[in-house]
């Protein structure tokens, strides 16, 4: 029973973070994969504040979100110059600078992991309540990025993500969406990393990598990116999938490699097979295929 | 008033435009004409702050056009229709005609079907699906929602059969006319624009080499030399 509310509990975190970069990605066509960094901000910041400063659980959890939604103009300001595969590069810079930081501190207990982090709640039915708690916050998560995205809002997002340069001319500042898109979605990671160090009350650097990405990636590709439900359905999918391996009863040398396999496998097959992803509709609809619709269309104008 | 005072634009080491000097009022109909590479597009898009690296100043009624910020320069007054990628695909007609008149007045958008009825037809087609011409007329209903004073088109014929770039070119004299908005074109359609505007100039090499009347420019014998 401990275990399936475990992971239940995963499920919940993966939700919040395929939500939270769909936001981002999908949406927002912005091409960061830095967002890793931001789940590993929120848990790192609200667990040394619950550890050195004795802050209560509930309020390090929600500085250790704040934290994260400002340090995403470490990627939001680099995007108002560089996009597309640049961007790319630069938040994997971004990333892999911060990871090495926390990796290097003595402070954040480097390599081993910080320990003994405070849990948010005790007693007989802890990993219950935390159940619970955590399919609220993911909820509310999903139903906060489908607000955003409808409406006038959304639609502007949408024209971003088609062109920017268009959008400009309209009078239209793309930064202050990206900027807006970025918080949002690295406070919600950071909410996510702050849950998870205060209920599993122990985090890695090596938690928080590129591996992390392409997980992420893959929910968001094969549920459907720029769709609500996608991301949803994709981290469900990812998540239990690789523990449904563990029954197997292969050897650990086979299982960890098998698991990037199948996130590959699956990554490819849905771009050539099924680019609207597993919960996307028609063109415009979501799916990489409204992501990529704008490259598409440029390239045949052009060729017009 | 435009006012263009030794501006230099550049891409890296390639210098696009080369100390232009020019002015203009906000009601001329002109074209910028040359041949490939001459640096026409660069120096529309200077007008409207498109290019990062220039030097010189570019004025607009007095206000300084800043580079790199299209999206407040336009706010002073000035449309821009980019060549490609100037309407959004994935939006239906009128959502794309909202995007753009949320910076100003959504009224306008029954002002924009009554200069092109057939996007009211098309109100809830997607962008995307349309055919170059009426992708045209939609970018140039887009440019008009943010109420400019002038319109600076690139290439808006490029691409078009005949038929449609004498319509759209004949819908833009209208909007000079029945608006008052100034219209500054870069074409490659020089014979076809030059029924539309009133003043021409010609680039090469990032120069100016020809700065008169439409009519002197179509009279000159050595015209497809500057080309």
């Amino acid at each position: 029973m401990e275990y399936l509310l475990t992971v239940m509990v995963l499920i919940g975190i993966n939700v919040i973070l395929a939500t939270s970069f769909n936001l981002i990605l999908g949406y927002g066509g912005l091409m960061s994969v830095a967002h890793p960094i931001f789940y590993a901000i929120g848990a790192y910041c609200s667990g040394l504040l619950a550890i050195h400063l004795q802050i209560p659980v509930p309020l390090s959890i929600l500085i250790g979100a704040g934290i994260a939604m400002v340090l995403s103009f470490g990627v939001s300001l680099p995007s108002l110059r560089v996009s597309g595969d640049y961007l790319v590069i630069a938040s994997i810079g971004f990333q892999l600078g911060i990871l090495h930081v926390i990796n290097n501190l003595e402070f954040t207990g480097a390599a081993g992991g910080l320990t003994n982090i405070p849990v948010l709640n005790e007693g007989p039915s802890r990993s219950l309540v935390f159940v619970l708690l955590i399919a609220v916050v993911a909820a509310c998560a999903v139903m906060l990025v489908g607000w955003i995205v409808e409406g006038d809002y959304g639609r502007a997002i949408t024209a971003m993500r088609n062109d920017e340069e268009a959008f400009s001319a309209l009078g239209r500042n793309a930064m202050n969406i990206k900027i807006v898109l970025f918080a949002i979605g690295s406070g919600m990671a950071g909410l996510a990393g702050a849950l998870y160090a205060h209920y599993f009350a122990y985090v890695t650097p090596e938690q928080f990598g590129i591996f992390t990405s392409a997980a992420l990636l893959t929910m968001v590709v094969v549920g459907g990116a720029a769709t609500t439900w996608g991301p949803l359905v994709g981290a469900v999918l990812l998540t239990t999938l690789p523990q449904a391996i563990t029954f197997l009863g292969l050897p650990v040398s086979i299982m960890a490699p098998l698991q990037g396999v199948i996130y590959t496998t699956l990554v490819i097959s849905f771009l050539f097979a099924r680019p609207q992803g597993l919960t996307g509709g028609t063109r415009g609809g979501g799916g990489l295929e409204a992501w990529s619709a704008s490259a598409a269309f440029r390239a045949r104008r052009r060729a017009e | 008033m435009f006012e263009v005072q030794n501006l230099t634009a550049r891409y890296g080491p390639l210098v696009a435009v080369n100390d232009v000097s020019l002015s203009f009022d906000t009601g001329v109909r002109m074209g910028i004409f040359g041949h490939n590479g001459s640096g026409k597009s660069t120096l529309l898009k200077c007008l409207v702050g498109g290019v990062r690296d220039v030097s010189g100043a570019v004025a607009f009624g007095g206000s300084p056009i800043v580079a790199d910020q299209v999206h407040r320069n336009v706010m002073l007054g000035i449309g821009f229709v980019p060549q490609v990628q100037n309407v959004f695909p994935n939006l239906t007609v009128e959502q794309n005609l909202h995007i753009a008149g949320s910076k100003s007045d959504s009224s306008f958008l029954e002002e924009a079907y009554a200069l092109f009825p057939l996007l009211r037809e098309r109100q809830d087609q997607l962008a995307g699906d349309m055919s170059g011409g009426e992708q045209q007329m939609l970018a140039v209903a887009l440019a008009l929602m943010t109420r400019p004073q002038v319109l600076l088109l690139d290439e808006p014929t490029a691409g078009l059969a005949p038929a449609i770039v004498k319509n759209v070119l004949g819908s833009l004299s209208r909007i000079n006319t029945e608006l008052g908005t100034g219209l500054i074109l870069v074409e490659q359609n020089v014979l076809a624009a030059l029924d539309v505007v009133e003043r021409a100039i010609v680039l090469k090499g990032g120069r100016v080499v020809f700065d008169g009347a439409s009519e002197e420019l179509r009279a000159k014998e050595d015209l497809w030399a500057w080309f």
